[in-house]
């Protein structure tokens, strides 16, 4: 356990909205482009990723708090800087970590002019929300919050670990509109989520009552639900239990399905608007389900002292054995094994995109094969907008953006992304087309990277592609 | 001329994310974080009647009564090396017309005695209970030997006891907890 926590800790640490890929999203030479937008439109004949390297995101970010914020050199006390800290953030704040790895993908246009991608990648998503209340009561203590209810239904956190096996299709089905749809395997390894929980923790001078406070636990109902811990406990060290997790990759632990769907229109032949909805699936949890829940209301007021007469040799009353078991009844721990299901977080995206400057590729105004579509030309801007449903709400990100194409070879975009990290996020990607060989590399909060320890989130894509261009 | 726009772009964005650094920071503040919250927590409590110190059936007085708690939480190894101070309030609330002793002993695991406080209480009455405060502050060394214990006997002795003796000896009390993470 301790080891997953490590590497928890190490993967937040080294890696913006999570997921977002403002980057590529709508950059039709990346063929990656196709999972963001399974109707996004696929220039090429033919592509495939080269193993394991023809997709890495990573991406790690935390609303309310940098590094900088807490470690960065300064006269004021880091204690003090904490807690500050923790006064300024909400409960709305969050951490979030994400990782995928593709290792296999690939993509061809059928004789009947569908275009057919699929693949499998990796996944690691992590969101925790900062629970203010807790944090205040662990840096505090209550002496100084009598009276105040503490929200135990802050503790939102959700962290997965899959294997998403993917295979779509894509088609121009007329002139101006280009629609597909994409079947997701997930077939999950390693899952916890603790949601919608309730209660509250509140200490009150006792009016009348029988000792100086009351300590009252209000209506808790909080619950941990993991699938894939339990069978790790008995394992012994590190290696066993990554072996044992990557064991699971392909369909030995729990399975679920989803859909992508997606669709681009080019309203006239320069303005483009594209949507996209990612993830709309579920995962059952079966195998190696173990949830935990506490749940009830208790207060607890001290130890009362009965003073029993006592016979030589023998005890008193086990008052501490029976607060215990009091506890334990009122607010009892279940561990249940119920298999539960597991919505995936639902990404949607959207863009409306403008093209000028001159005409590039293939189609010019006259092309007969393409009347009423779009003309590529070698720049654009536009805006795009994404949002991914997370445990207490969506986090929205708003972009926009412009794109060249510089040469045949080399196509960059540059974005400007305002989101709950930041509003003065700029982005840039890049995309070199050398011969068959395809290399992008995305990475954002650009500004921040003269000190990292100052931004608040990053996110970096890179990958390489061969790809075969229509004839 | 495209070749030449290609690399210089390519060297300055893959250059960018190579000199990314991360300063003016100083992850050795690390060590100085600490936690230290103050917690409020109940006690015991107790109710004795002026029964309690006489036997009827023998018809003789009781001038001590005696209970003991655990309180298993104190010789935690966490708390053990967390506890930097601890207050201990204890409110009497006495209606018996006798002042108190009132003994409280810490013992450890194997009953040896560890810490001990006492006080006195102020006798009342029936009719108008007299309120008796107690504060003990308990920090440094004596920390080490409190944070020995897992039980306290709570001992009460009345000078004298007879079987007209009225009125009821009232506790609260509350331990304040400065624990340092």
């Amino acid at each position: 356990m301790r080891d997953l926590v490590t590497c928890i800790i190490a993967l937040w640490a080294f890696t913006s909205i999570a997921q977002n890929k403002q980057l590529i999203y709508g950059v039709e030479e990346i063929p990656q482009s196709l999972l963001l937008n399974p109707g996004g439109k696929a220039p090429q004949r033919m592509h495939f990723g080269i193993p394991f390297l023809s997709h890495l995101h990573v991406n790690g970010g935390a609303s309310g708090v940098s590094v900088y914020d807490i470690f960065g050199k300064s006269n004021v006390d880091i204690n003090t800087r904490i807690r500050n800290k923790i006064f300024e953030m909400e409960n709305t704040d969050f951490f979030t970590a994400t990782e995928q790895l593709e290792l296999i993908n690939f993509g061809w246009r059928a004789k009947n002019d569908i275009f057919f991608s699929g693949g499998i990648y990796q996944e690691f998503d992590f969101v925790f929300y900062f629970p203010k209340d807790l944090a205040i009561l662990a840096w505090e203590g209550n002496r100084d919050y009598l009276d105040y209810e503490f929200d135990l239904g802050e503790v939102s956190t959700t962290g997965d670990f899959m294997t998403v096996f993917h295979f779509g299709t894509n088609k121009q089905i007329t002139d101006k509109l280009t629609v597909g749809a994409r079947a997701k395997l997930y077939s999950s390894m390693i899952s916890y989520r603790s949601t919608n929980n309730t209660g509250t923790f509140v200490t009150r001078l006792g009016d009348g009552s029988v000792n100086i406070y009351e300590h009252t636990v209000q209506n808790a109902n909080v619950t941990v639900e993991t699938s894939g811990f339990a069978s790790l406990r008995d394992l012994d060290g590190a290696s066993q239990v990554t072996n044992e997790i990557l064991g699971r990759a392909f369909f030995g632990g729990n399975i679920g399905l989803g859909l992508d769907l997606g669709a681009t229109y080019d309203i006239t032949n320069n303005l483009t608007a594209s949507a996209s909805v990612l993830d709309l699936g579920t995962i059952f949890h079966s195998n190696d389900v173990e949830s935990y829940q506490a749940s009830g209301t208790y207060t607890l007021d001290g130890i009362e002292l009965i003073f029993p007469p006592l016979v030589d040799g023998q005890g008193t009353l086990p008052y501490y054995d029976d607060l215990e078991d009091e506890i334990e009844r009122e607010i009892p721990i279940d561990t249940l094994t119920n298999s539960y299901t597991q919505m995936r977080p639902l990404k949607i995206n959207g863009g409306l995109t403008y093209k000028f400057g001159r005409i590039v590729g293939k189609g010019g105004e006259c092309d007969c094969r393409n009347p009423g579509g779009s003309i590529d030309r070698n720049q654009s801007v536009g805006i795009q907008l994404y949002s991914i449903f997370r445990p207490k709400a969506p986090q929205t990100a708003a972009t926009a953006f412009y794109y060249r194409r510089f040469t045949d070879y080399l196509s960059a975009k540059a974005t400007y992304t305002v989101d709950p990290y930041s509003s003065s996020n700029v982005g840039l990607g890049l995309v070199a087309d050398i011969g068959k060989f395809n290399f992008y590399i995305a990475a954002d909060n650009l500004l921040r990277y003269g000190n990292l320890a100052k931004a608040k989130s990053l996110s970096l894509q890179l990958g390489f592609n061969i790809k075969f261009d229509e004839e | 001329m495209k070749k030449n726009l290609l690399l210089p772009v390519a060297a300055v964005f893959v250059s960018l994310l190579f000199f990314a650094c991360v300063k003016d920071t100083d992850f050795d503040q690390a060590e100085d974080i600490a936690l230290t919250p103050v917690i409020e927590l109940d006690l015991i409590y107790f109710n004795l009647t002026a029964s309690n110190f006489f036997d009827s059936i023998n018809n003789t007085p009781i001038l001590t009564v005696t209970d003991t708690t655990d309180i298993r939480f104190l010789d935690d190894a966490q708390i053990q090396e967390s506890l930097r101070r601890a207050d201990f309030y204890f409110k009497f609330s006495n209606g018996i017309p006798r002042s108190f002793q009132v003994d409280f002993q810490f013992l450890s695991e194997t009953n040896d005695t560890t810490y001990t406080t006492q006080t006195n209480v102020t006798q009342g009455t029936p009719q108008d209970p007299v309120i008796t405060e107690f504060e003990e502050v308990v920090e440094g060394d004596d920390i080490t030997r409190l944070t020995a214990a897992s039980k306290v006997v709570v001992s009460v002795t009345i000078p004298s006891s007879n079987e007209t003796l009225e009125g009821t000896l009232n506790l609260q009390s509350k331990t304040t907890y400065y624990l340092e993470f």
